[in-house]
């Protein structure tokens, strides 16, 4: 087991043999809340093993909470009130059927694997699921875990001018349970929340947010207004006390590095691409999403989460109730099904295309399933006892179903999955050792993932 | 009988705490108030202990026949001798009943938690509720479903419900506990008593007791904790064995959630909630900084008020010691903004700081709680509460929603009124602002929810399917509260929010009952904890409730509001998060929250008298210096937290002093499409804006809140980098800087470098340049060619606005 929290002596001028690469990628790291020490210590211990620099993740976080028995994990013995209207196809991999209505899908299931007997013990409201299906565990006693994404930030740090964990388009809304949603830095400080876009990228002349200076700013401005504000914030005390002083000033650190970087800047040009393979990913905010993803991975990126919705309230999203405000079990076929097919399809395909699947773990996860039983308003209800997640490249193995659910789709049959274990997956696959601790609230180690969670081994 | 003797605690005092270190030598046993003698079957667990449960079941057995207590009596003698002889001390309940003895057990083994049976649907085909908030239910569940087959009468020991428990046979839960444990020994004596059900004659839980209440401790003390259960028919029993445990901070001090037994990892303040059938309590720990702070140091302490005394208790009690008071350049700045959402302009902050009167902070205090940005900022702020939002209401009806709130703040309509206003609201909407609370929520359900959100800051949805987890709210409970609201209609009500004109009548209807899903049947309807009302009163339930709200017995109403008006001056709550009062969340000082609440009430809720109080508080007024020992107090007000301004006033900062106002003309659909308003007119402030749902990517940007539910936590004053991002490149700051006739060009006018270092200083921190900080900008302006001298001037002012000083509250 690795320990961050051991003193060490490393330093710059105590005759450490770092290169000039290392010493750049320190200077970056301060800027991401990870001295010298704590970096080196990440390091030379072990918790990321070597030869990982190129590995990165995009999750996939379908807002609502899909529902697996129309989906990927289809009942058609079931009785009516089970199975649903939809019906299963065959798909390229001997071992999934999926659903009629993700036909793209079935193209490319050599690919992905299913684990379709995920659940989870928290209450059966959205945001309980989105934490600790991104942090792999619930909040307790105050202590805020910190997202997969902030993790990897922690552990690596950048790895070039962009941030190294990004959230599209947006952070999620509220779900509704008034609880934290998982998507920060939790106690690993908020130098590691996620850079977020706060734009839709599948509008028309997308540009990310104020990513470069207005035109009459050039250089020497630039340069001046650095120095007069190095100047003017120096002077009040109080802020080495505050978390969210210095975190402010890490901000504008960063924001000086995004927005004088050419690679920063190209990364977020969708023009960049053809439109051909634009369309391919479907001109809507999911799709866009998606090419955005893979372009924020090309350009050093390490972890990407795409927020499929922005919120379960008054937006058509998996949360298929059947009934208003909600969404109703056409509009998943007609609306929801459509784009994600597409997209993540498109997503997978690319990656593949440009030899950058293996290196690069696209999971689709949600915070929960759906009620084995149809509802009376022919939707179906919140259900975190039994649902499927995905796992594609990254070094998994597609084409399988790993674990399995009872004849109904309500409890695990096989190899039940908790939200530890495809966190630690997650880990496993970005190449650290999920043993390893971080620091912990009030400087106590704390493991990346829970004692007897593991990674789904047969994935890989 | 160890687990039958109740654990008394010889605690020594000091300042009202328990000192842990006697806390071991401190163990003492007595009988419980409820004593065996009075039923046989509960003396005979004694021997059940010892020779096990059929010995018990024989003795039990031929006693059942006998009612009559003085038939019973020479048995009994010889019983109770044996149990005498055979433990040393006989101490167990006369009867394990079903509501307060096996659901308890049942509870901690787990077995009615929400990934066992207590799951919706159960599991393996046995379904309890979640947390045993259905003891009828539960019953029939193990006595009569699957055709009895989970108790055995004839022999308890073969009954499914303790070989599932035991794992004696297969069972997916794995062993519970183990056979002769406590928990197996009240299952199979309730079982071989006939397995009685609950009644309504059974002795409720009154309160739980726990010792120590509130304990001194250091860090790396450990600690055990005893909880005893007060009856309706004064029995007094230990139950720690089947409490729950959690701590509400474990940076202070963790719990074991099975034995209460507490280990303190850190400095502060820790809590740990007990949680024991359906009821929860709260043992405090006190766990000092390794400081070594002169008694002098809090004697001699300066007190305005009794903030300042309750305040340096705790920080005594915590060797916390006090920042000292903050200047005058940041006194003027703080209460500006926090009193009213505004900056000082320049001659007043200099008017402030040339006078010298000693009471001149307390006339600058009063004269704020009256100035008209008062009403802007306090009108914004509570909009939040009551999600005035152009996604969920017509924008007539967002208007009229927000000048009826606007004209209760303005008149300083006292907090208890105003609720009353809004829970008793009827009549048109367009006419009755406060009636469009209704019209954003429209089904009783989420009414009774968002009252208590809102004036509460209680939530209870988790009640609304099963008894909630983290509170004492039962699934009835909730019921009865919704049913308040079950004939509150509306003509117009339903459809989209952007179709019609948001034209709604409220009315009451002569009937109606809203049905408890789980019986089938309405409930009576009561708020929360209080007497219901009879079902067919004519009166609008909603006056009785507002009735129970407001009344100064309410335990939450009164502190909820003073713990958001806290938070709004200090940074953060005594309760966090602000909107978060459930039981098993406590407050940082109690006794301070108790005082303003006290304070209120007798102010007749005059929120402007509790502002000033806090305003004047030598607590308010710290610096936000840290100093050496007070680093690392997030909780306690030992010094003042900076944080970010929110969002609204960052924005009007930025157009005040560059005094170009903003253009309000565009709503932001959810859906991204913009739709047209002429609401608000050239220069309007953000804190002016009836709605969130106005266009406008600062305020987005900076975290502003949402409006769609009824939480503060979708505010968020967290820095990021898309804000400096904003800030570096976006169109507000630089725009507005740029644009002819700004700040810019005002403090250019007849001026040299210094002069204008002088003037954007005054102008944005409130305050003149240091010598290091004049010297060096004039420097930098001065290095300028003639021609990018207003370049020059903007980059300055531009510097000083993205400071963190100007950022922030401090």
């Amino acid at each position: 087991m690795i320990d961050f929290l051991a003193e060490k002596d490393a330093s710059i001028c105590g005759g450490s043999h770092l290169t000039r690469r290392e010493f750049l990628q320190v200077g970056a790291l301060g800027a991401a809340g990870l001295s010298l020490p704590q970096y080196l210590a990440a390091k030379e211990r072990g918790a990321v093993k070597p030869g990982n620099d190129e590995k990165a993740c995009i999750m996939i976080f379908n807002l609502g909470g899909p529902s697996h028995l129309d989906l990927w994990d289809m009942k058609p013995d079931a009785p009516s009130e089970i199975r649903g209207p939809f019906k299963p196809i065959r798909t390229k991999s001997p071992d999934i059927d999926i659903s009629e209505i993700l036909p793209r899908h079935a193209k490319i299931a050599d690919k992905f694997s299913l684990v379709r007997s995920c659940h989870h013990s928290g209450a059966a409201v959205h945001d309980a699921g989105w934490q600790m299906m991104q942090t792999g565990r619930r909040f307790i006693g105050g202590i805020h875990t910190p997202h997969a994404g902030a993790v990897t930030s922690f552990l690596q740090g950048r790895k070039t001018d962009l941030p190294p964990f990004v959230v599209l388009p947006e952070l999620m809304g509220r779900g509704g349970g008034n609880l934290p949603n998982g998507q920060a830095g939790g106690f690993l400080g908020k130098a590691h929340d996620p850079f977020a876009l706060m734009a839709d990228p599948s509008k028309p002349k997308f540009k990310a947010p104020d990513l470069l200076p207005p035109d009459q700013i050039g250089a020497n401005r630039l340069a001046r207004r650095k120095s007069m504000r190095q100047l003017v914030d120096e002077t009040v005390k109080s802020f080495e006390a505050s978390e969210d002083a210095r975190l402010m000033d890490d901000n504008f650190q960063a924001a000086f590095r995004m927005m004088t970087s050419d690679q920063a800047r190209s990364a977020f040009d969708l023009e960049k691409e053809p439109q051909k393979v634009r369309e391919r990913y479907g001109m809507n905010r999911f799709g866009q999403c998606c090419l955005l993803a893979r372009r924020l991975v090309e350009n050093g990126v390490r972890f990407v989460t795409i927020n499929t919705f922005l919120t379960v309230f008054g937006e058509t999203t998996w949360d298929i109730h059947g009934s208003k405000p909600f969404t109703s079990i056409d509009g998943m076929k007609n609306i929801v099904c459509p784009l994600y097919d597409q997209g993540y399809s498109a997503l997978i395909e690319d990656l593949h295309e440009r030899g950058m699947l293996d290196n690069t773990l696209v999971t689709g996860l949600s915070e929960f399933g759906r009620t084995p039983k149809v509802n009376p308003a022919g939707g179906r209800d919140h259900w975190p006892q039994c649902f499927t997640v995905s796992f594609a490249g990254g070094g998994v193995k597609g084409g399988q179903a790993v674990g399995a659910s009872d004849p109904i789709g309500g409890f695990p049959a096989e190899r039940p999955v908790g939200p530890g274990d495809v966190v630690a997956t997650i880990f496993k696959s970005l190449g650290f050792d999920h043993e390893a601790h971080l620091p912990g609230p009030a400087g106590r180690p704390f493991p990346l993932v829970d004692l007897g969670t593991h990674p789904i081994k047969e994935l890989f | 009988m160890k687990e039958a003797e109740m654990e008394m605690i010889e605690a020594m005092k000091r300042d009202g705490a328990a000192i842990g270190r006697n806390f071991k030598e401190g163990r003492h046993s007595c009988r419980p108030a409820r004593m065996a003698g009075t039923k046989a079957s509960g003396m005979a667990r004694g021997l059940g202990c010892f020779q096990g449960v059929t010995v018990f079941h024989a003795l039990v057995r031929p006693l059942r026949g006998h009612g009559d207590r003085n038939v019973a009596a020479p048995w009994l003698a010889v019983v109770l001798l044996l149990a005498f002889l055979v433990s040393g001390s006989a101490a167990e309940p006369a009867e394990w009943t079903f509501r307060n003895h096996v659901q308890p057990v049942l509870s901690k083994a787990g077995c009615n938690s929400g990934g066992c049976h207590g799951a919706l649907a159960g599991k393996g085909g046995f379904r309890l509720s979640l947390n045993a908030y259905d003891p009828e239910g539960d019953h029939y569940n193990i006595t009569r479903d699957a055709r009895g087959r989970r108790v055995e009468f004839a022999d308890p020991a073969r009954s499914l419900l303790l070989t599932k428990a035991t794992a004696a046979v297969r069972h997916k839960g794995g062993k519970r506990f183990e056979p002769g444990s406590r928990d197996y020994r009240v299952l199979a004596g309730w079982i071989a008593n006939g397995a009685k059900p609950p009644t309504d004659d059974d002795a409720t839980l009154e309160r739980l007791e726990i010792e120590p209440k509130q304990a001194l401790l250091k860090k790396g003390d450990t600690r055990s904790l005893t909880v005893r259960a007060h009856y309706s028919d004064g029995a007094v029993e230990d139950v720690t064995s089947w409490a729950k445990f959690a701590s509400a901070d474990e940076t202070v001090v963790e719990v074991d959630a099975v034995t209460g037994e507490l280990k303190v990892v850190g400095h502060g303040e820790g809590a740990i909630t007990v949680w024991f059938s359906s009821r929860i309590e709260i043992a405090r720990v006190t766990s000092p900084f390794p400081n070594t702070v002169p008694e002098e140091v809090f004697a001699e302490a300066p007190r305005q008020n009794f903030i300042d005394e309750l305040v340096l208790e705790q920080l005594r009690s915590l060797n916390l010691p006090p920042s000292p008071r903050a200047s005058d350049e940041v006194f003027v700045r703080r209460a500006h903004l926090d009193a009213i959402g505004a900056l000082p302009t320049p001659s007043e902050t200099v008017a402030f700081l040339k006078d010298n009167t000693p009471d001149k902070r307390a006339r600058l205090i009063r004269d704020l709680l009256t100035r008209s940005e008062y009403v802007d900022y306090w009108t914004y702020r509570w909009s939040d509460v009551f999600l005035v939002n152009g996604r969920l209401l017509r924008p007539e009806a967002v208007k009229a929603y927000y000048q009826w709130l606007r004209g209760e703040v303005a008149a300083n309509t006292p907090w208890d009124e105003l609720a009353r206003h809004v829970v008793t609201a009827k009549g048109d909407s367009l006419e009755n602002g406060a009636s469009n609370f209704f019209a954003v929520h429209q089904d009783p359900e989420s009414m009774a929810e968002n009252v208590s959100q809102a004036f509460l800051s209680l939530s209870i949805g988790c009640a609304k399917c099963h008894n909630h987890p983290l509170e004492k709210w039962t699934n009835d409970q909730y019921y009865s509260f919704a049913n308040l609201f079950s004939r509150v209609r509306a003509k117009g009500w339903g459809g989209d929010a952007r179709n019609g004109d948001g034209r709604r009548t409220l009315y009451i209807a002569d009937r109606g009952e809203l049905i408890q899903p789980r019986t089938g049947r309405p409930q009576p309807p009561a708020p929360l904890d209080a007497e219901p009302l009879a079902f067919d009163t004519d009166r609008d339930r909603r006056e009785y409730l507002a009735d129970w709200l407001t009344s100064p017995e309410n335990p939450y109403f009164t502190k909820a509001v003073v713990n958001r008006v806290w938070a709004a001056f200090m940074g953060t709550g005594l309760v966090e998060m602000v909107d978060d009062l459930r039981v098993s969340n406590p407050p940082s000082n109690e006794p301070l929250l108790d005082a303003l609440a006290a304070f209120l009430v007798e102010k007749d809720y005059d929120l402007k008298a509790l502002m000033r109080l806090i305003m004047s508080s030598e607590t308010y007024q710290r610096s936000s210096d840290a100093l050496p020992g007070n680093r690392d107090d997030k909780r306690h007000y030992s010094r003042y937290y900076p944080r970010r301004l929110m969002a609204e006033v960052l924005h009007d900062a930025v157009a005040d002093i560059t005094q170009k106002p903003s253009v309000f003309d565009n709503l932001l659909n959810r859906d991204g499409s913009r739709t047209k308003t002429g609401f608000y007119s050239r220069g309007t402030r953000a804190l002016q804006l009836f709605d969130s749902a106005v266009d406008n990517y600062f305020l987005q940007a900076f975290g502003r809140n949402k409006r769609d539910i009824t939480c503060d936590c979708e505010r968020s004053n967290q820095p990021s980098m898309i804000q400096a991002l904003h800030l570096s490149n976006g169109s507000t700051l630089n725009d507005k800087l740029r644009a002819a006739g700004s700040c810019v060009d005002q403090a250019m006018e007849g001026a040299d470098a210094g002069q204008i270092v002088d003037r954007a200083y005054l102008l944005s921190l409130s305050r003149s340049p240091t010598a290091p900080e004049r010297e060096g900008l004039v420097k930098l302006l001065s290095e300028t060619p003639a021609k990018e001298k207003r370049a020059a001037v903007e980059d300055l002012f531009w510097a000083l606005m993205t400071s963190r000083e100007f950022l922030f509250q401090h």
